[in-house]
């Protein structure tokens, strides 16, 4: 059986790193792999940490947390601490280096530092689609996931918000394009 | 009716669904972390147009004992009536399910453990074992299952209702707060697509057309059936009794409906080679690390024996399951409350101690499973 | 009121229960004759779910000839409330006391106000909690000398039906009295009929007299006169 593809997501409750996790996950699937995202956090919706564990996978899932990461993602500085001890040799970082800006401890794992909020300002001229950059830089990483998958996905996880403002849906698919661009 | 279909959901989004594919009507809630998708769920449901004709009750009362009674309420008319809880709620929901326990109600709840004791985090644990079986001022006879994987929060969020109505226990789901919140593959399905038949349900107030006697699904003290001159009966419930022989008699009532029913409730699941020397014992989501953990060591080196009935226990198969175990290993994400059940069961049974692995409200990991194996 | 004229008994209670189990003196029995009367007069013995606390009034989890449930003590409310939501057709009366009402289970009498349940909520106010043996209630007055206020309860005390009033600006809101046997009849009949109607809430606060742990069993004018004087003071007798 092959080992599930691992990412661990981890920034702070508000940010949407659980959104980030669901909306990969849930692409994985549509595209027809087994997917688990498990989420996590402290209280309920703003302030403390949030984070989620995805895997994808040809095969079953055997369970939905895990201790190493091949793919590790922080939005804020203080996650790199918080998950620092998924690390393993071998893991593709991704960091938003517009609030982490100490990349000391994990330099050696050669991040892809993007600063995805000013990208967000500058291009979008909304901050919060940051964390659609990041993802499209994600799915570099993640073997065998198309970009094809995520309209859908996008769909499922924001519908509501989509209904409320029609216009989020142009700038989070421009927004997962840019991100997506910005990694060779 | 829904047509069988593989969804990608949470779990929480699973046990509405399966609410709803049981023909479940009224939901009696409180919001609590990580359980409120479900009242979210069921709250949409009630207010949509399939919802409004099927007559779905939804409300959010103003506390956990309010729900709970609520649900009494919601019982006692004769509908399949449920609530969700978690932690400090499920504390509070005691009050009500011992009413249950002691009249014998078929109340129904998905609880979602998270961390305790206290306030703790919203997040997991394995730790209200003992609220769930012990909870009430009675001598645990509530029904409760520990399901492992999302399918089975749906098959097992259907069945519940169907075991509360025929055998007449309070019924729970224990389920945690990874399995809640995870999100993954279900398949959602009609209880009549896999040859499921619901259970009907009788009111125990204003019912018109009984074909249960009471006296079969309640304790006889708590029951007094009046004639009217007009040769109409009229049903009163009590669960204040005044003489030591009465509340004997409803105990002893109790448990020996509890015993009958307990052989056709009891289940449990093994994995891994028969002949392995170890043996795992392990509910819920840690029975999936375990398994993970003996595919991991190759199959051979230990075996699983899963509780999925944490109530009724299932004494006699564990006791054959430890029959030639070398080593038995209890891992829980709590402390010793499995473990008790676990040693409750083998006393006399086994010459060497119960190894112990508690994790109180964190999770466990195939690797830390695979590690105690390898010692 | 035909009913009042045929016969002194109620249809809907039980034959056997005549003489009653309460304490000698106690108002339970006039609030549930009045209850009975009220019922017959409506027809609604077969469609009434009656529902008891854990107090005194949960001596009358039989005296009905009607559907009855003794609930756990203070949650009489919300098991009705549940009940009514199941089941609109029937008729979900709550009847507790003054701890049942407005202590223990004050939240969901008060929430049950504020959703406007359509329920009838009967509180038997006699200024104590009787069947324990004489503590102090949300009710009791400045100067009572009670088992856990020996020393003399002190001013605070609840006026529920205001509050009710506050939090509810359409329910069916009153107070009446054990000694006006005609007038509870009617308040009920009238309570009855606002859940009959679909109006949603209806509260009823009865005051009563506990002559057992008024220390006045011996001493029956001045059981009647604090009922009638000191607490009807305190507790104006009316419609809101």
């Amino acid at each position: 059986m092959t080992e599930p593809y691992k990412i661990i997501i981890c920034g702070e409750g508000g940010q949407g790193a659980l959104s980030v996790a669901e909306i990969i996950a849930t692409a994985a699937w549509l595209q027809g792999k087994h997917a688990v995202c498990m989420p996590f956090f402290s209280t309920e919706k703003r302030g403390g940490v949030s984070m989620a564990y995805v895997q994808i996978s040809d095969d079953r899932i055997p369970f939905p947390k895990f201790n190493k990461a091949d793919l590790w993602v922080v939005l804020s500085q203080r996650s790199i601490e918080r998950i620092y001890d998924y690390l393993q040799d071998g893991t593709r970082i991704v960091v938003n280096s517009y609030l982490v800006k100490d990349l000391s401890r994990i330099e050696k794992w050669k991040p892809q530092a993007i600063d995805a909020t000013t990208i967000a300002r500058s291009q979008f001229q909304k901050p919060r689609t940051f964390n659609m950059i990041i993802m499209g830089a994600m799915l570099r990483s993640i073997p065998d996931l198309g970009l094809k998958a995520f309209g859908q996905a996008l769909e499922k996880v924001f519908g509501e918000k989509y209904e409320r403002d029609p216009a989020m849906r142009d700038l989070n698919q421009k927004a997962l394009q840019a991100g997506y661009d910005l990694i060779k | 009716m829904i047509m069988a279909e593989k969804k990608f959901i949470i779990g929480n989004e699973a046990l509405g669904r399966a609410a709803r594919a049981a023909g479940a009507r009224a939901f009696y809630g409180y919001p609590i972390t990580p359980t409120s998708e479900i009242a979210h769920f069921w709250a949409k449901e009630a207010c949509s147009e399939a919802g409004k004709k099927d007559n779905l009750v939804f409300l959010q009362a103003e506390d956990e004992i309010g729900a709970g009674f609520m649900l009494v309420g919601g019982v006692l008319a004769g509908t399949r009536s449920f609530t969700a809880t978690a932690g400090p709620g499920h504390i509070l929901m005691q009050d009500a399910f011992s009413m249950a326990e002691a009249m014998r109600f078929p109340v129904v709840a998905y609880i979602m453990q998270r961390g305790g004791p206290s306030t703790s985090t919203v997040i997991y644990s394995q730790q209200e074992v003992n609220l769930a079986v012990f909870g009430g001022n009675g001598n645990g006879y509530r029904i409760v299952y520990s399901p492992a994987t999302l399918q089975e929060l749906y098959d097992y969020g259907i069945k519940v209702f169907n075991i509360a109505w025929k055998y007449r226990f309070p019924t729970f789901l224990l389920g945690d707060g990874y399995l809640a919140k995870m999100m993954g593959e279900v398949e959602i399905y009609a209880p009549e697509e896999r040859g499921i038949k619901m259970e009907p349900t009788e009111a125990y107030l204003l019912e018109k057309n009984r074909t249960r006697p009471l006296a079969e699904v309640m304790p006889s003290p708590e029951i007094a059936q009046r004639i009217a001159e007009d040769g109409v009966q009229y049903d009163c419930f009590r669960n204040c009794l005044n003489l030591e022989e009465e509340t004997l008699a409803v105990n002893m009532e109790i448990k020996a409906a509890f015993d009958a029913a307990a052989k056709d409730i009891v289940e449990f699941q093994e994995y891994g080679a028969p002949e392995a020397a170890t043996l795992i014992v392990a509910h819920g989501i840690v029975s999936e690390a375990a398994k993970a953990a003996i595919d991991a060591l190759g199959g051979k080196s230990a075996r699983l024996f899963r509780p999925i009935t944490l109530r009724p226990f299932p004494v006699e198969e564990l006791r054959r399951a430890a029959k030639g175990a070398e080593r038995i290993i209890v891992a829980e994400s709590a402390d010793n409350m499995l473990a008790r059940f676990v040693k409750d069961a083998l006393c006399g049974y086994i010459s060497r101690p119960v190894e112990e692995y508690f994790r109180p409200s964190i999770g466990i990991l195939p690797s830390e499973i695979a590690a105690l194996v390898g010692k | 009121m035909d009913q009042a004229v045929k016969s002194a008994f109620p249809k809907c209670v039980r034959v056997d229960s005549k003489p009653h189990i309460f304490c000698p003196g106690c108002g339970h029995p006039e609030v549930l004759k009045a209850l009975g009367f009220a019922i017959d007069d409506l027809g609604l013995q077969s469609k009434v779910a009656f529902g008891v606390d854990i107090g005194c009034s949960l001596l009358a989890w039989d005296f009905f000839n009607l559907d009855t449930i003794e609930t756990h003590h203070g949650r009489t409310i919300p098991t009705m409330v549940g009940f009514k939501r199941a089941n609109p057709a029937g008729v979900a009366i709550a009847y507790v006391g003054d701890g049942g009402g407005y202590a223990i289970g004050l939240s969901h009498v008060i929430n049950a106000a504020i959703r406007n349940e359509n329920i009838l909520v009967i509180v038997v106010n006699n200024a104590v909690y009787a069947m324990t043996g004489g503590q102090e209630a949300p009710t009791t007055l400045q100067g009572m000398k009670v088992k856990t206020a020996p020393c003399g309860a002190d001013q605070y005390h609840i006026n529920a039906p205001e509050i009710i009033r506050n939090v509810n600006p359409t329910a069916f809101v009153a107070r009446s009295i054990t000694t006006i046997q005609f007038g509870l009849r009617k308040m009920l009949k009238d309570a009855l009929q606002h859940q009959l109607d679909g109006k949603g809430f209806a509260f009823v606060e009865v005051l009563s007299q506990c002559p057992l742990n008024w220390k006045t069993l011996d001493k029956p004018q001045e059981t009647f006169d604090f009922l009638e004087k000191t607490l009807a003071k305190a507790y104006p007798v009316k419609k809101y």
